[in-house]
């Protein structure tokens, strides 16, 4: 039940940033993609503050006594907030989500294949390739069907 | 810039994206969800802000001259990132991006067949009705 339950919350969380790529890449466009990915975090920041300062409950670790090396994910969220700026008005929503889920998939089973970050180890099967290569096929459907339109 | 090099470009920076939930969710456990969403956004924030002001060119005006609506996009940025820290510690990285990409994939399909949020429309055809078969191929064979 809980598995459901936090199943359905990473789907709303897709829509959600779907949704969020498509707007900002319509942003991008009109008032350019610095601008863009700047006001995203600002904003961003500004909600995540209220929620930490009013909901929070009190953690034994802060933000300032935690390791550093684990606040570096920032870095990675402002490189692809400005690259689907950038790319999201040129190559459209459907192509540009199913490279960054390419990219992710990858990137997170070679995470839970080695337990990198202090994330469980789970270990890398055949199956896990083939989802990999699945995604890359699928990417490449939808690339060809966007030229075969242009 | 070509199709491919941008899509490439893409990939990359999903690889990073989930290199970032990686470290969220270890760190959520540690300092609390909120404040690992907090971090990513405020040190994102001060990033861009030192790099806006030396970026050659630069318009908050511009930026502030839109319709509000397209203001919004932040406002969705700490739902995701909250999905992630809340979801990661309990059904993993690879369930956890499972789900948001099936969410993810779904909705884009839907805005560019419609067109929606002012975006061009770029309707289903066969290209992409297979495209959406193969990801729910390789969606079934990694939740097996």
């Amino acid at each position: 039940m809980t598995f459901l339950l936090f199943v359905v919350i990473a789907l709303g969380g897709g829509v959600a940033l779907a949704t969020q790529s498509s707007i900002n890449g319509r942003l991008g466009d009109a008032a350019g993609v610095l601008e863009t990915a700047w006001l995203t975090f600002v904003l961003g920041a500004a909600i995540s503050f209220l929620l930490y300062f009013f909901f929070e409950p009190p953690h034994a670790m802060t933000l300032f006594t935690a390791p550093k090396w684990q606040l570096i994910g920032a870095l990675f969220g402002v490189v692809y907030i400005l690259v689907s700026v950038f790319a999201v008005p040129r190559v459209g929503i459907a192509a540009a989500t199913v490279a960054v889920i390419t990219g992710q998939l990858s990137m997170s089973l070679l995470i839970d294949h080695f337990g990198w970050l202090n994330n469980a180890e789970i270990p890398l099967s055949p199956a896990r390739y083939l989802s990999i290569a699945l995604l890359a096929g699928s990417m490449a459907l939808i690339y060809l069907g966007n030229r075969r339109k242009a | 810039m070509g199709q491919i090099a941008i899509l490439l470009l893409v990939v990359v920076s999903g690889m990073g994206l989930s290199v970032e939930a990686g470290l969220l969710g270890p760190l959520g456990e540690d300092v609390g969800h909120m404040a690992a969403t907090l971090s990513i956004f405020l040190v994102g924030a001060l990033l861009l802000s030192v790099a806006l002001v030396f970026a050659p060119r630069r318009s908050l005006s511009n930026l502030m001259a839109q319709p509000r609506w397209l203001l919004t996009g932040g406002i969705l940025g700490p739902v995701y990132v909250i999905v992630l820290t809340l979801a990661t510690p309990v059904i993993g990285v690879g369930i956890t991006m499972v789900g948001i990409l099936c969410g993810q994939v779904a909705a884009s399909l839907v805005i560019d067949h419609f067109g929606l949020f002012g975006t061009p429309r770029r309707q289903m055809d066969r290209y992409r009705l297979s495209a959406l078969a193969l990801i729910l191929v390789a969606l079934g064979i990694l939740h097996s």
